[in-house]
């Protein structure tokens, strides 16, 4: 039997950018229905994103990154992530992540409150992914490097 | 430059798309040959006999043969529908009001006003209407005509099948027999992704007309530019002949004037 492969190649795109392109030992990926991780030889896979933290291990190295809605494609050693926005874990502002979740915590009680005109699925949207990008950076704040 | 700058904004952003777009179809092409394709309209052409050209123009001139040359392309490619109903979707006002003054094509829709500041929430809208038609009216199929970005000083017109979509073939296949999994099922991520898929080439579309747009913009600004220079080189010559031909004129004129009282 040949030797198995240890390591996946992992690539992360968004609309914006080609964000990651390497080779990694470990992947650990928000899906739909719960969080999972990915080791070599995993086995094939396809889900949906819901907007969350995904990390992954290059050797002793942990790196990590606020995904927002997309999909992920796990096909023999290769992962592919396409996600609509992607930020590293140390790009993200905290007080504009703040200010986000705060805005779209607003729009949600006005929408409860009966005031017209509010796309409640895209605020609901917004809120996620500030969700995310703070738990990102707050995850990145306890384990530095 | 103005236009140089544009031209840089918009290639870094096509560049930036190009990749999300590629591997999207890959992934949708892995899922479309493996999933039971056959129950998914928007994989399978209608039968209806009509079909929709897209045509992406942009909202304004002076861009050389940008404009004229879709649409030139366009109507060219009509007869290759002989048979066939074909209905006509504007997207850019150049398209719009090349059409509005000609009553024998049949222009469903358009979709204006959007070029200044784009987005992929644009993308989006027209990717809703298109898809709306193509499964409302049982089209065979959906073709886009737009500009297609080379470099700034190349554009090719192309036409593109949109719908239904074609799932790129995989080079290897004996591993596509290996049973997947799915998470949610496979129908439901199947619909999201190819709903995605076409908003995201709708986008890539308008990515490549636009750069296309500022690419042709430049080009003809710079030809007016030396023209221009050209013109004026021209007549800074023969204004400096007139002036020196009627100042040897008054010289000889005085010179003559003062040799008659001398004599």
């Amino acid at each position: 039997m040949e030797e198995k492969k240890e390591t996946l190649s992992l690539d992360i795109v968004t609309p914006d950018e080609h964000l990651v392109y390497q080779e990694v030992d470990e992947v650990n990926v928000p899906g739909a229905e719960g969080d999972f991780g990915v080791l070599g030889g995993h086995t094939p896979f396809l889900t949906s994103l819901r907007p969350g933290v995904l990390t992954y291990r290059v050797a002793e190295q942990s790196h990590c990154l606020a995904v927002s809605e997309g999909f992920a494609e796990i096909v023999s050693d290769r992962v592919i992530i396409l996600a609509q926005t992607s930020e590293d874990a140390s790009k993200i502002s905290k007080d504009r992540a703040e200010s986000a979740k705060e805005r779209a915590t607003k729009r949600l009680d006005d929408a409860r409150k009966g005031v017209e005109g509010i796309d409640t699925a895209r605020a609901e949207a917004a809120l996620a992914r500030a969700l995310a990008r703070l738990r990102a950076h707050s995850q990145k704040a306890r384990d530095p490097e | 430059m103005v236009s140089s700058a544009k031209l840089r904004k918009a290639e870094r952003s096509l560049l930036q798309a190009r990749p999300y777009s590629d591997k999207m179809m890959e992934v949708v092409s892995s899922l479309a040959l493996r999933a039971d394709s056959k129950s998914r309209p928007l994989l399978n052409p209608g039968e209806s006999g009509r079909v929709e050209i897209v045509i992406v123009t942009g909202d304004r001139g002076l861009c050389g043969g940008f404009n004229s040359s879709v649409l030139r392309f366009a109507i060219a490619s009509l007869d290759k529908f002989s048979g066939k109903k074909v209905d006509l979707f504007a997207v850019g006002k150049k398209a719009r009001d090349f059409f509005k003054r000609r009553l024998e094509f049949n222009v469903r829709d358009d979709y204006v006003g959007f070029w200044r500041e784009f987005g992929l929430r644009d993308a989006t809208t027209l990717a809703g209407k298109l898809t709306k038609s193509y499964l409302e009216s049982s089209l065979d199929a959906t073709y886009l005509v737009y500009n297609e970005f080379k470099s700034a000083l190349m554009q090719r017109v192309v036409m593109e099948q949109l719908l239904p979509i074609v799932p790129a073939e995989e080079p290897e296949d004996d591993e596509s027999v290996v049973d997947y999994l799915y998470e949610p099922s496979e129908e439901a991520l199947l619909d999201k992704l190819l709903k995605q898929h076409v908003e995201f080439q709708v986008y890539r579309t308008m990515l490549e007309s636009f750069a296309s747009e500022q690419g042709a913009r430049m080009t003809a600004m710079e030809a007016a530019t030396d023209n221009a220079q050209e013109m004026i080189n021209t007549l800074t010559i023969q204004y400096h002949r007139a002036r020196q031909a009627s100042i040897t004129r008054e010289l000889i004129e005085i010179v003559s004037g003062a040799d008659a009282l001398a004599g």
